[in-house]
């Protein structure tokens, strides 16, 4: 009876100790697709875009809303408005969705979004940008304790060119294309690197026109033997009346670690460098578009490596003298 | 005889609950949650942005297109009055853009907040982005780290002086008489000022129509990107009692 007693007691226990649930911190983790939408649409036309949100965290209350945002610097990021603005309309083509309607995604579900985005007659033609938020409400707040609770939202960004001819604006100019470096000599700048260097280039271009732009195009280094080295240009859009550091690839700004990195980059140049090397690049915006050019040179020579050999040079020198037998003897 | 067969008995009786007892823990342990997904059975799951079994560039002497397949509205196409691209073009990408916080519910520790004496808290930011992803994550707080009442914790202006911190720019806070709250990063694509544990930024504050502060950003080729952003409150003697709350909005964006 006892035994049978104990075994059923731990038995029991045991059990319960299995089956108690672990306990996780609150997680939200959302998803959306596509993440970029570019749109070129005339007056009075729409048309729909089919997104999906998928929710890879607990359960959430999400909400879909539209802002305009605006370029914060000249590195791609955003500036997302609090109010929006525009002619644009958008609407869901969802029969039980609404825009700025709450709505439940449980983990692991997805949820279509069917945007239709409206030009009305009469829009002005330009360019108009905005952000798709979906936003995860946030939790109910602990009472009694001190504590900050978090709304997460994830966006998708929209950039709409109104024209009712189909033509674009397109204006580019290049507003630096230059080497990165410390060496002044008189307030002139000296693009002298060691060999063994990394040498950045800054290339930054603004668009003066009312449409946004791309470029396409190469960066290329020619050294004193005609020998060349070609690198694309990244089409990274240029939205309108906005400057943006063209990239080109491949670069060795992948996996960059040091001084060099922590300023932005257009193209880091890495390898043994001799003489005099020229850049140059040369950016087209599409079909029947203005094509620019820009250059710069440098010279790069083994600075470290002949200080290091006449150094060890001096020192043998010294050495030999001082361990020579004297001449008098 | 009879001995031997009370002892047989028992044995059997023990060997009989041990086998119960195990058979039964080891389908508890066995049992598991599953959710459900699009596609997927038991022993395999499809996850996918697109299907690039066709993605790519192709080109005639007539034309030259890059586009994906299989996503929503992905690629170029026409059609009367308006021309659509979906996506970056310029990689394909089958990883969607995706954003995680580890909690979103941070209680600071200890609590209750003692005066001279930080409370502190932890959540983890990751950022999933295939290819050339390009992103940004913006923070602000709602109000201020106050209670019902109105009783606020002011933001940071870390320990003061030349370590004077504000909303772009984090200094060193690490002095218990230096009171406030505010926040740390660390790990991947932060800010260049966070550049040890003990540096702080004050949250740029709404109620104030101040900017949303960019904790990460990357220009870089990545694919999991993961910061930890420390909370910390410091509160002085005279702090009245109470439950601080505040909301932090965190968003996550592609560039563009």
């Amino acid at each position: 009876m006892t035994n049978t007693f104990t075994f059923l007691l731990v038995f029991l226990i045991f059990n319960f100790l299995l089956l108690t649930s672990s306990v996780n911190a609150q997680q939200v983790s959302l998803s959306i697709s596509p993440p970029l939408l570019e749109l070129i649409i005339k007056p009075g036309k729409s048309l729909m875009v089919a997104y999906r949100v998928e929710n890879f965290g607990d359960p959430v209350i999400l909400t879909v809303k539209l802002h305009n945002f605006e370029p914060k610097d000249n590195l791609g990021n955003i500036r997302i408005k609090d109010e929006f603005s525009g002619p644009i309309r958008f609407d869901l083509d969802n029969a039980d969705q609404e825009l700025e309607r709450p709505f439940f995604l449980k983990t692991g579900a997805s949820q279509q979004l069917l945007l239709r985005i409206r030009a009305p007659e009469g829009a002005p033609e330009g360019d108009y940008y905005y952000t798709l938020l979906a936003e995860a409400a946030p939790p109910n707040s602990k009472e009694g304790v001190a504590s900050t609770r978090g709304r997460a939202s994830i966006g998708s960004n929209i950039l709409i060119t109104v024209t009712d001819s189909g033509s674009i604006e397109v204006k580019p100019k290049v507003v630096l294309f230059d080497l990165l470096t410390k060496l002044n000599l008189f307030e002139r700048k000296l693009r002298v690197f060691d060999s063994f260097d990394k040498v950045p280039l800054i290339f930054i271009v603004e668009n003066k026109g009312k449409n946004m732009i791309k470029p396409e195009g190469k960066v290329t280094l020619s050294g004193n033997f005609g020998e060349q080295i070609k690198y694309d240009v990244i089409p990274k859009n240029i939205l309108s009346e906005s400057q943006r550091l063209i990239e080109a690839t491949p670069s060795a700004n992948i996996n960059c670690s040091g001084q060099t990195c922590l300023t932005p980059t257009s193209l880091i140049l890495s390898g043994f460098f001799i003489g005099f090397y020229r850049l140059s690049t040369q950016l087209t915006f599409g079909e029947n578009s203005p094509t620019i050019f820009s250059a710069t040179n440098f010279f790069a020579f083994p600075f470290k490596l002949t200080l290091a050999v006449i150094f060890v040079l001096i020192v043998t020198i010294i050495i030999v003298k001082r361990f020579s037998p004297d001449e008098d003897d | 005889m009879q001995k031997f067969r009370s002892k047989l008995k028992s044995f059997l009786f023990t060997f009989d609950f041990l086998i119960v007892f195990l058979t039964f823990n080891l389908l508890l342990l066995t049992f598991q949650k599953v959710f459900a997904v699009d596609m997927g059975s038991p022993r395999f799951q499809i996850k996918g942005g697109n299907v690039n079994s066709a993605a790519g560039d192709k080109s005639s002497d007539g034309y030259r297109l890059s586009d994906t397949i299989g996503q929503l509205a992905a690629g170029e196409f026409s059609s009367t009055g308006y021309v659509v691209k979906a996506g970056f073009q310029y990689f394909h990408s089958i990883i969607p853009f995706r954003f995680s916080i580890s909690n979103i519910n941070v209680v600071l520790d200890p609590n209750p907040i003692v005066p001279n004496s930080p409370s502190t808290a932890n959540t983890v930011l990751t950022v999933y982005f295939g290819g050339a992803g390009q992103y940004q994550v913006t923070a602000i707080e709602e109000e201020p780290f106050k209670t019902l009442s109105g009783n606020a914790i002011p933001d940071t202006t870390c320990d003061g002086g030349v370590e004077t911190c504000n909303e772009t720019q984090a200094k060193t806070w690490s002095s218990s008489t230096a009171y406030g709250f505010g926040y740390n990063m660390a790990g991947e694509d932060i800010p260049t000022d966070f550049s040890s544990g003990t540096q702080y930024r004050p949250f740029p504050d709404r109620s104030d129509v101040e900017s949303p502060a960019v904790i990460m950003s990357s220009l870089n080729v990545g694919k999991d990107r993961q910061a930890t952003l420390t909370f910390k409150a410091n509160i002085s003697p005279i702090q009245p009692a109470g439950s601080y709350q505040t909301v932090i909005n965190f968003v996550a964006t592609p560039s563009f």
